[in-house]
């Protein structure tokens, strides 16, 4: 991430600038960018996110950490996720995607639709595959609990 | 590659299972042959398949194997409620 990019999104942190000002301001940054600069940011707040400057790092692991204490879960004792997903197993599922049905393609649309997700899986095609995963491969996002709640997650690739 | 060798690893408050090196490659040739024996029915679940979705059945049969070989360096360990789980393919 270069310090341009860096800046902004700290400065949408802090709330200085709005999601759309700080969308058109890393748009401005990659004049050949055709993607809106918004589409992995994350709302929750405390979160950033957002593409790289362009390098290709070709990371291998898609890696998801979460710490969570007693008072988030009520469960006893800490509660610890470490994720660590190939790359690879990631481009091989929306291959996979591919085989499933049509009719079914348009259900999952309308159900994730529904619980707010605005995925449509049947665009997801082969040729912007390759496109995905790369934008992938620069997601970060961290998010820390506030008031109290010691809650950390950590999605990141390396 | 497709993987070789899993680490299975459970605990809990009440029992500590050994962390378990399960050597898949293994596996694979005993795998062979029961897929040789269901090979019938496999290739009546391709072709169903490959008509449902429209796509070819050496795709299919393509795309799962890519899925298999892309699982090794999974790694998944959680932890709650004083249980603890980690499953990892090499």
């Amino acid at each position: 991430m270069n310090e341009n990019r860096r800046q902004i999104l700290e400065m949408l942190a802090a709330g200085k600038i709005t999601a759309d000002e700080a969308e058109r301001l890393l748009a401005a940054l990659e004049p050949d960018s055709t993607a809106s600069a918004g589409d992995f940011t994350g709302n929750t707040a405390g979160s950033h996110g957002g593409r790289g400057a362009g390098v290709k790092t070709h990371a291998k692991y898609l890696r998801v950490l979460v710490e969570a204490d007693e008072k988030m879960t009520g469960m006893k004792g800490p509660t610890t996720v470490n994720v660590r997903v190939p790359m690879q197993l990631l481009r091989a599922g929306v291959r996979l995607a591919s085989l499933i049905p049509v009719q079914a393609q348009e259900q999952l649309d309308e159900a994730l639709n529904r619980h707010g997700v605005p995925l449509t899986v049947s665009q997801i095609k082969p040729e912007n595959l390759e496109e995905l995963i790369d934008h992938l491969e620069d997601l970060t996002v961290d998010v820390d609990g506030k008031d109290g709640n010691a809650t950390k997650v950590r999605v990141f690739c390396e | 590659m497709i993987p070789n060798i899993a680490v299975l690893e459970i605990e809990n408050p009440h029992y500590h299972m050994p962390r378990l090196w399960l050597p898949l490659f293994l596996l694979w040739i005993p795998l062979a042959l029961v897929l040789i024996l269901i090979s019938p029915l496999l290739l009546i679940a391709l072709l169903a398949l490959a008509m449902l979705t429209g796509v070819s059945p050496w795709r299919i049969v393509a795309l799962f194997w890519n899925v298999l070989s892309s699982l090794s360096g999974t790694h998944v360990h959680v932890t709650a409620n004083g249980n603890k789980v980690l499953v990892r393919i090499l």
